[in-house]
């Protein structure tokens, strides 16, 4: 019988980066393997004795103790370990031992060291650190990234019809033309045919430089030999021919027959696939109706950017600039029926939406600050309305009530800024679980409409009781610990209960909210007011808080954990399922797992090291 | 013990009947010493499968081993063979492991098949799942062949389950002891395929899974604790 027909080649072969051998290397490492099996509790490796060869769980599982600073990482079917120890030629470091019974397949250390000259994918595996393969994840999941505009046709552009013209048409009638159609130029046409074309620009370099008279024909300063571009062409053709020749409008000719125009901004908008369409739409919107049509498309637009393989952090700032877009308009639709503000305000978002991490419809976290004029008996009624009829919007809107009800409707979180700073006063001296529960919820606060002054006013006071303030940083430190990332994946007990499905991993729980947390504490200690995630880590790092390596390690994190969610999302959506957080282990590859492995990891080192930073002899 | 005098008894008389090549060396080999560690010992794990279960009437239709060494399967020394026989398989069979007449006539015979098993059975255990199968035609062939029985040391894992669960005085399902069935006890992975040589991978992954759970409740477990 053939080794190839053993089952355990078929498991070997589905284990990453083993498929990546070729088929001699894998049918002469199947021959040289050893099987051990180690009851549950019993030690596997011993620090300061010596091993030779690199273990592959088959079955059960293993935790790993780091000897220098105590950190745990557990291990499963198709992970491997001791290879650290082979590295050091043998000597072992870290105790392992197995958390349950276990089947391991035991490699020996020649056909490990072999391979490591012989093949490249598997010395690239085994030599990376955990954040340099996490890099390396990143850079794959990117690697389908390229100019989507390769993929679109012009045809795809013709949305709306250009402004015709016959030739005899005044430069000033024109002109009023082009204003009351809002076109930036206008096609001079002669039985469908194209005579000429004429833009804003020339009525600025031809018209009033020269001072000509707006009853000529616009035929006398039209561009008669019109660049135009076929229905089939490219949409970065279309983008080439026009930076090459410094063109804003293209007309679309076929057989001679003008088809329509596409312009620059016709590429811009298909190049970030729809959010700035969309946000323009909402901006041109003026009834509740057509908002809640627009807001029904934020999953449609979601799943566009993650197909084109962008970057998390740019598509959760797209899809956060829509959910602002949204509450804008709903609150300058219901001034409008409420008219005019007694005194000024500001309207702040707290939560995912302040910080620009926004992947679908959530929560509503908002409130209300007002201008320290605010009497309540004169114009309290009038918050309390609009307040209410904003809520209730954006609910229709997909953004539903927030649970907690931290929203501008609930009258604790519509007060004068006075009372705003004796709550952040509040919270940042006394910080007991709620009031720390609260900061990590209006520490991440941005103004969407209103006064913006007021903000800032709030904004200062509140940076100015924090600095220095190293108890309130050691408490917000403990508060980051709250949620731990997994240690091991796939064992039942890191998987979350939630309703129907049973056994998921709680995404945004267990890994997006203890990484946004870890970067709420440097922010704050940095004295930055920045609030996106990236971008305080980025901060924190440029203060000196943290290094580059660890800004990196959790940025790269951050971004790889908010991919897994996105794609999970998407996923959902396609099948008309809701865009939750919660991941069912199986969906991931054996690759997705190490790395989401290797990531977890990282932010459990990140939270340690926050501890130990902050809350040294304090809790 | 009885269980060595009988063994004694067995090789002395085989050695006065002058045995040659496999035979001879299998008899001069001393057997394993039964006060090793169960760990320690080198073991031989067997699976035939043949045409029915009773050995005189019944053919082996192929033969699995693989070793156990120092505490681990070695899958290089692996092997596995179809055996030569005269008898037709019956259909039953034949859907159960899937070799057809035509590939059984192209296996080994038995008595090459014996030189191999007696060349690997040399001073190692031989264990397999339900001996009675294999214990039972191995010393069937050895009457016919060399006209006596072989000495030999065997460990039955089913037998471990059943004395352990006796001893526990808990029942016993009807199904329980199947190989299957056991491994999932002891949280080994469900193998799919079904012939002899991966049965054999299979039954060394359980004794070694039963040693070291026997091992965690009385430190020291030796050979003479788990044969049968």
């Amino acid at each position: 019988m053939e080794i190839e027909q053993l089952e355990i080649h078929d498991f070997l072969q589905n284990t990453h980066p083993l498929n990546k051998l070729t088929a001699d290397e894998l049918k002469q490492l199947t021959a040289a393997i050893e099987i051990a099996y180690t009851a549950r509790g019993e030690t596997i490796l011993e620090p300061e004795t010596q091993n030779q060869w690199l273990y592959l769980i088959r079955s059960g599982a293993v935790k790993r103790t780091d000897h220098q600073d105590g950190l745990v990482a557990q291990f499963s079917s198709q992970d491997f370990f001791g290879h650290k120890a082979l590295e050091r030629g043998g000597l072992i470091k870290n105790k392992v031992v197995a958390l349950e019974d276990s089947l391991f397949y035991l490699i020996p250390n020649a056909v490990y060291q072999q391979l490591m000259i012989s093949n490249n994918d598997f010395k690239n595996y085994f030599s990376q650190q955990k954040n340099q393969r996490l890099k390396s994840a990143i850079n794959e999941l990117k690697t389908g990234q390229e100019n989507i505009l390769i993929k679109s046709r012009v045809a795809d552009f013709l949305h709306h019809q250009p402004l015709r013209i016959p030739a005899n048409t005044s430069i000033r009638k024109t002109a009023l033309m082009m204003r009351d159609s809002n076109q930036t130029a206008a096609l001079i046409t002669e039985q469908n045919r194209l005579k000429g074309i004429v833009t804003d620009r020339v009525f600025c370099t031809k018209v009033v430089t020269q001072a000509l008279d707006t009853e000529v024909a616009i035929s006398e300063i039209m561009t008669q030999d019109v660049i135009t571009i076929g229905p089939q062409q490219t949409g970065l053709e279309a983008m080439l021919l026009m930076t090459r020749l410094n063109v804003r409008h293209l007309p679309v000719v076929q057989d001679q027959k003008l088809l329509g125009m596409i312009t620059a901004t016709d590429l811009i908008h298909h190049q970030s696939h729809n959010p700035i369409y969309l946000v323009n739409q909402i901006h041109k919107a003026d009834d509740q109706k057509t908002l809640i049509q627009l807001s029904a498309q934020l999953p449609t637009a979601l799943c566009k950017m993650v197909d084109a393989d962008l970057n998390a952090n740019d598509i959760a700032y797209s899809i956060s600039s829509i959910g602002r877009a949204i509450i804008q308009k709903v609150i300058k639709l219901n001034l409008k029926k409420l008219g005019k503000a007694p005194v000024p305000f500001a309207y702040m978002v707290a939560g995912s939406l302040a910080r620009n991490d926004q992947t679908a419809h959530s929560d509503q976290d908002n409130g209300l600050l007002l201008s320290d004029e605010y009497d309540e008996q004169l114009h309290g009624s009038y918050f309390e309305q609009l307040a209410a009829a904003v809520s209730n919007d954006l609910n229709q809107c997909g953004y539903v009530l927030c649970p907690g009800d931290v929203m501008a409707s609930n009258s604790q979180w519509r007060q004068p800024l006075q009372q705003w700073v004796s709550y952040f006063n509040r919270w940042i001296n006394q910080p007991e679980p709620k009031a720390l529960m609260y900061s990590s919820i209006f520490f991440d606060l941005r103004c969407v409409y209103g006064d913006v002054s007021l903000f800032q006013s709030l904004q200062q006071q509140v940076h100015a009781m924090i600095k220095n303030n190293r108890i309130f940083l050691a408490y917000m430190a403990a508060n980051a610990q709250q949620n731990k990332p997994p240690l091991g994946l796939f064992r039942r007990f890191v998987l979350e209960s939630h309703g129907a499905e049973n056994k998921a991993l709680d995404m945004k729980k267990r890994g997006i909210m203890p990484c946004t947390d870890i970067a709420r504490v440097f922010a704050l200690d940095a004295g930055t007011e920045v609030i996106n995630t990236a971008d305080r880590l980025s901060s924190a790092e440029a203060a000196g808080i943290i290094s580059q390596e660890a800004a990196e390690d959790l940025v790269d994190s951050f971004e790889f954990l908010s991919m897994v969610r996105l794609q999970h999302q998407v996923k959902n959506i396609k099948l008309g399922k809701a865009a939750d957080n919660y991941v069912d282990p199986n969906e991931l590859s054996s690759l997705e797992r190490r790395h989401l492995k290797d990531a977890f990891e990282l932010i459990s080192t990140y939270q340690d090291v926050l501890s130990k930073k902050y809350n040294q002899g304090q809790m | 013990m009885f269980w060595n005098n009988k063994n004694q008894k067995l090789i002395d008389r085989a050695l006065r009947l002058n045995p040659m090549g496999q035979l001879k060396n299998y008899l001069m080999t001393p057997l394993v010493d039964l006060n090793l560690p169960a760990l320690s010992v080198d073991y031989l794990v067997l699976d035939f499968e043949t045409t029915g279960l009773d050995d005189q009437r019944d053919h082996i239709i192929s033969i699995g081993f693989t070793e156990i060494s120092q505490g681990r399967v070695q899958l290089n020394r692996s092997q596995h063979h179809l055996v030569k026989t005269e008898k037709k398989l019956e259909s039953d069979n034949v859907s159960i492991h899937q070799i057809t007449d035509d590939e059984v006539s192209q296996g080994i015979g038995i008595k090459a098949m014996m030189n191999l098993l007696l060349q690997h059975m040399a001073g190692k255990a031989v264990v397999a799942h339900y001996q009675s199968i294999e214990y039972n035609f191995i010393q069937r062939i050895s009457e016919q062949l060399y006209g006596h029985a072989l000495p030999m040391v065997m460990v039955d894992t089913l037998q471990i389950e059943r004395r352990k669960l006796q001893r526990l005085f808990r029942p016993i399902g009807a199904n329980q002891l199947r190989l299957f069935n056991l491994r999932n006890d002891y949280n080994l992975p469900r193998y799919h395929a079904h012939n002899a040589m991966e049965d054999a991978i299979a039954t060394a992954e359980l004794l070694l899974a039963q040693i070291c759970h026997r091992q965690q409740q009385h430190k020291a477990v030796k050979l003479k604790d788990i044969t049968s």
